[in-house]
């Protein structure tokens, strides 16, 4: 395709046009405001179609034609530089698609609306903004701008214990962040002395593949590899996001505690950006030392996958428990990763993907139930049941909740199946072992979902339930999309994969070479 | 090339209009009844003066760096700069002072006074280029700022704080006499220049007897910044003085003081050798220390002055990382630092100080809810403290970013890494403000007085740069650029 486009500008500056026009509105009317954003987010969804038709998933790599070039900050050769690739693209598709759903399901949100909304577009636009950067500079401005929104929508709008949440995942976050940073600004310093690259640059495709195998560095006159120790700085930051195991402590208080809408963007979208980090990041800018810590990631996804499944399990919190099955359910994503081969990876993007859309539900749905029952007790503290014989009394609302479990759960036919299944296939050629408890971690997935489902769903009507109403026609429709996203990528996944599959091999290829 | 003296004296008008400025206020304060309060001549004068010194500054910012005085000041780019710094936190100061309820009514006009002389002091050391200088303007510096600490004359922490500051003064302007005249000892020079002569002619075993002298004489300048281990005084006095005083403390001696050892340390220190190793070993050891014991000790503060004060000690810190370098990156990153650090402090004080005024105190409660009352304010704080703890896209953070590349560039990791876990820790307690105004509800809803329309807009210019810098940091980065140290002809 020839010619240029600068539609990825659009996506990116769409939704913060709408919070320019939300903030214009005047704070009463409330009702503008809520059509406003849902305008707003649809037309950036439609963008995010049209960037999808005109991708060339033929192409490796990020495509000249979108490609987004401006000088910045020549002083430090840092480039306004946007682009896209078949990694980036479902997640933008991904995050237009949920924002438009989060936009119909926080309607009926009735604190202080015009904030609320101006911060949920802009936090949409700082996330669009982390999976277009391409220069790295760019991408840490929005991967730590992104912050400030979440942390005044987790903590203006969350649940009792929601200042605590917000602060927890601000600070853990930011932790990981400085990290990177300092990884950043010293790669930006190296670059120079490397000939293939002779600048100083903060360009992510310049930096990539591995060219920086050969540094060291000397800390308290120890001299240690350039590559390792920045690519282990690396991990922590997109570790927390993701999280990985001994960083995933913020993930249950900010989760619980946020916002339905918020959740679902936390749980869909930001943990994915943990993810999107090692592949775009991390990944092609230390290869050998990701190769290095293969074994470690592997091992690590997999206490994600067992302990997440083990702790959702324990769970009496049903939002509680939901959000340790997205701790297990990334830890496969970290599996797909470390196998490092052309299934695992393409496993594991597709599996972002799908978790966004299977966990995305899952947190709708649990949303819809607190707006009518306003707990989320399974077993309340005091050893009575929260919820029972739902089954009967929310017919429409309980199928709509069997097909969410089953994708997560990975029931062949929906979408959450066809993920796991690569990423077995991509994982049993290098960690036969770490394959079978992996394997466990699966069987113990079904058990406490179904578990879960036994007590909400089955037995007596519970007094309290028999209030409840069936999913109204706005909560249907929101759910809808979902519905057939998980259906129709369960039978037919190859428009996701078909876009991805040449840009993930070009990662595999580059990891191959160091293997 | 020295200047003669007539045309050293057209280089140097700002610091003579700065003297002219504060004698002609101290006549027009004179000419004012006892009772009087408001004295609107005497600020129109004040900051009429101070402007024009400003745009003076400004104008010579573009004029080639030359030596003046014999040699015994350098008026240079950088040496500008850092006095353009100055003259507008002194501004910043004088203006709150004039709002704050803190400062008693009738020693409004002196603070102002005493300031503008403060000021001076600074300026002097900004461009000493001789060890006599250096001692001038540190003394100009220091004996004004004891009568601006004890400024709180009925009570006893202000007079503790006068008196504290006023010990700890002379016991380290004497070490650092001392340190100066060992110096002197060896050179038979108080000029820079003959010092750095003598330095390259002399052995190993020379220099390391040398080096304490140069500790010493570190001394002095290190208890001007407050870093560690001669910032025993700065929380009493931060404490004990009236709010606009600890603002002004935490801006124009910091600034000033950092100008010298800037100068200092890329005049003796530039060239590679023992000297310079130990020199930069001494210096990364005192930075890291610095960052991280304002930083820790802030955590724990109920009074947010208080915790400014510490986290201004910790900013220190950090902008001490840059000196650490040794290269024109660390001299721009530091300027680039201060220059930030100016508008986010000033802000910070300001909405601090018209709370406290409220209120009689500055606990951090007490600004529980601002946003429902002052949306405004609250948001502008929000920004600043976001700022002070270094988050895109303000200017903070771009300031950060230049201090790591700075260190980077030089390959200091451990020093990076130590500065950036830093960051994490102060933005829990910039955090706690911004929890308790934006996420608490409000205690009551009466009005806070200071926060008139005026007082409104001048915050709000204030945070301007604050967010511009963030975004749009070319320029100033050619400015500080240019601003480079002149080490000699």
């Amino acid at each position: 395709m020839n010619g240029h486009s600068n539609l990825l500008n659009w996506i990116l500056w769409m939704p913060m046009i709408g919070v320019l026009v939300v903030l214009l509105l005047p704070r009463n009317k409330e009702g503008v405001i809520r059509y406003t954003a849902l305008i707003n987010s649809i037309i950036t969804f439609a963008l995010s179609i049209v960037l999808y038709m005109k991708f060339d998933p033929t192409t490796p790599g990020m495509q000249e034609y979108f490609k987004v070039l401006h000088p910045w900050i020549s002083q430090f050769n840092i480039n306004y530089s946007l682009g896209v690739d078949g990694i980036s693209l479902p997640m933008i598709v991904l995050t237009s698609l949920l924002c438009v759903l989060c936009v119909l399901c926080s309607w009926t949100i009735s604190k202080s609306v015009k904030a609320y909304f101006a911060l949920f577009l802009f936090l949409q636009s700082t996330v669009f903004g982390v999976f277009m950067s391409l220069d790295f500079f760019l991408f840490y401005v929005y991967w730590e701008v992104m912050l400030i929104p979440m942390f005044f929508l987790i903590g203006i709008w969350g649940g009792e214990n929601r200042e605590y949440a917000a602060v927890k995942f601000f600070l853990y976050t930011f932790f990981g962040s400085v990290l990177m940073l300092v990884g950043m600004v010293a790669l930006y310093f190296v670059s120079a002395d490397n000939p293939s690259i002779g600048q100083n640059t903060f360009d992510i495709l310049a930096l990539s593949g591995g060219k920086f195998t050969d540094l060291s560095l000397r800390i308290f006159g120890v001299d240690i590899s350039f590559a390792k120790f920045f690519f282990v700085m690396m991990f922590i930051g997109f570790a927390i996001k993701v999280p990985v195991f001994p960083f995933h402590t913020w993930l249950p208080h900010a989760h619980v505690q946020a916002p339905t809408a918020i959740s679902v963007i936390l749980a869909g979208v930001l943990l994915k950006m943990g993810t999107y980090g090692f592949l775009r990041i991390a990944f092609p800018i230390f290869p050998q030392a990701s190769v290095y810590f293969a074994d470690a990631i592997a091992w690590l996804g997999l206490i994600n996958v067992v302990y997440g499944a083990l702790c959702a399990m324990a769970q009496t919190d049903v939002k509680k428990l939901i959000a340790y099955s997205s701790v297990s359910h990334m830890g496969f994503v970290m599996l797909g990763l470390a196998a490092m081969t052309v299934q695992g990876m393409n496993g594991a993007v597709l599996q972002m993907f799908n978790h966004g859309t299977s966990t995305a539900m899952m947190f709708l749905l649990v949303g819809i139930l607190y707006e009518r029952s306003h707990h989320r007790w399974i077993v309340r503290p005091d050893g009575t049941k929260g919820y029972g014989g739902l089954y009967t009394q929310l017919p429409k609302y309980s199928i709509v909740f069997i097909i969410a479990m089953f994708a997560s759960m990975g029931l062949p036919g929906l979408s959450g199946f066809i993920s796991e299944a690569l990423i077995f296939l991509g994982i049993y050629q290098k960690y036969t072992t770490i394959t079978v408890i992996a394997l466990l971690g699966l069987l113990i997935g079904a058990a406490y979902l179904l578990w879960m489902f036994k007590r909400m769903f089955f037995g007596e009507v519970l007094d309290d339930c028999k209030s409840y109403t069936d999913m109204n026609a706005r909560e249907i429709f929101y759910m809808s999309p979902l519905i057939i996203a998980v259906i129709v990528f369960g039978i037919y996944p190859s428009p996701i994969l078909d876009v991805m599959k040449v840009s993930v091999g070009n990662l595999v290829s580059l990891l191959a070479k160091f293997n | 090339m020295a200047l003669n003296y007539l045309a050293s004296i057209s280089r140097y008008v700002p610091e003579l209009l700065s003297v002219v400025i504060m004698v002609g206020l101290i006549f027009i304060e004179a000419c004012y009844d006892r009772e009087e309060k408001k004295k609107p001549f005497f600020y129109l004068a004040a900051f009429f003066g101070l402007t024009f010194v400003f745009v003076n500054l400004a104008a010579d910012l573009s004029k080639p760096a030359t030596m003046i005085f014999t040699g015994s000041m350098t008026i240079d780019p950088f040496s500008t700069l850092s006095k353009m710094l100055m003259v507008l936190g002194t501004m910043g100061a004088i203006y709150l002072s004039k709002e704050s309820k803190d400062i008693y009514d009738n020693l409004k006009s002196e603070f102002a006074i005493m300031a503008v002389g403060v000021m001076i002091g600074g300026m002097i050391l900004a461009s000493a280029n001789n060890l006599l200088m250096v001692y001038i303007g540190i003394e100009t510096l220091s004996i004004l700022s004891y009568a601006l600490a004890s400024f709180k004359k009925n009570e006893e922490r202000s007079s503790e704080a006068g008196l504290k500051y006023s010990l700890y003064g002379g016991i380290s302007s004497g070490i650092m006499l001392f340190g100066m005249s060992h110096i002197f000892g060896v050179f038979g020079s108080i000029q820079f220049a003959d010092i750095i002569a003598g330095l390259n002619g002399l052995s190993t075993a020379q220099l390391a007897v040398l080096l304490p002298s140069f500790i010493m004489f570190f001394a002095g300048i290190g208890y001007k910044i407050a870093c560690v281990p001669f910032h025993m005084w700065a929380p009493d006095v931060y404490e004990g003085s009236p709010l606009p005083v600890t603002t002004f403390f935490s801006i124009v001696p910091k600034v000033a003081g950092l100008a010298i050892l800037l100068r200092v340390t890329m005049t003796f220190f530039g060239q590679e050798g023992a000297l310079q190793v130990t020199w930069v070993g001494a210096l990364s050891v005192i930075s890291a220390l610095t960052m991280t014991v304002g930083n820790v000790s802030a955590i724990g503060q109920r009074s947010v002055k208080r915790m400014l004060a510490y986290s201004s000690i910790s900013h220190a810190g950090m902008m001490m990382m840059g000196v650490v370098v040794i290269n024109e990156l660390g001299t721009r990153s530091i300027l680039f630092y201060a220059i930030t650090y100016l508008f986010m402090t000033l802000v910070a004080f300001y909405v601090t100080s018209f709370v406290a005024d409220k209120y009689g105190n500055d606990h951090f409660e007490r600004f529980s809810g601002l946003i429902k009352r002052y949306p405004l304010m609250a948001i502008m704080m929000t920004v600043v403290m976001f700022s002070l703890a270094g988050m895109p896209p303000l200017s903070g953070f771009v300031a950060k970013f230049n201090i790591l590349g700075a260190l980077l560039s030089e390959k200091h990791y451990m020093l990076a890494l130590i500065a950036v876990l830093n960051s994490v820790v102060s933005l829990y307690y910039y955090m706690k403000i911004i929890r308790l105004m934006v996420l608490k509800d409000v205690e009551s809803m009466e009005p806070i007085i200071g926060f008139g329309v005026m007082n409104q807009s001048i915050i709000l210019v204030l945070t301007v740069p604050v967010l511009a810098l963030g975004l749009f940091w070319s320029g100033i980065m050619r400015l500080t650029e240019g601003a480079s140290i002149f080490l000699g002809p």
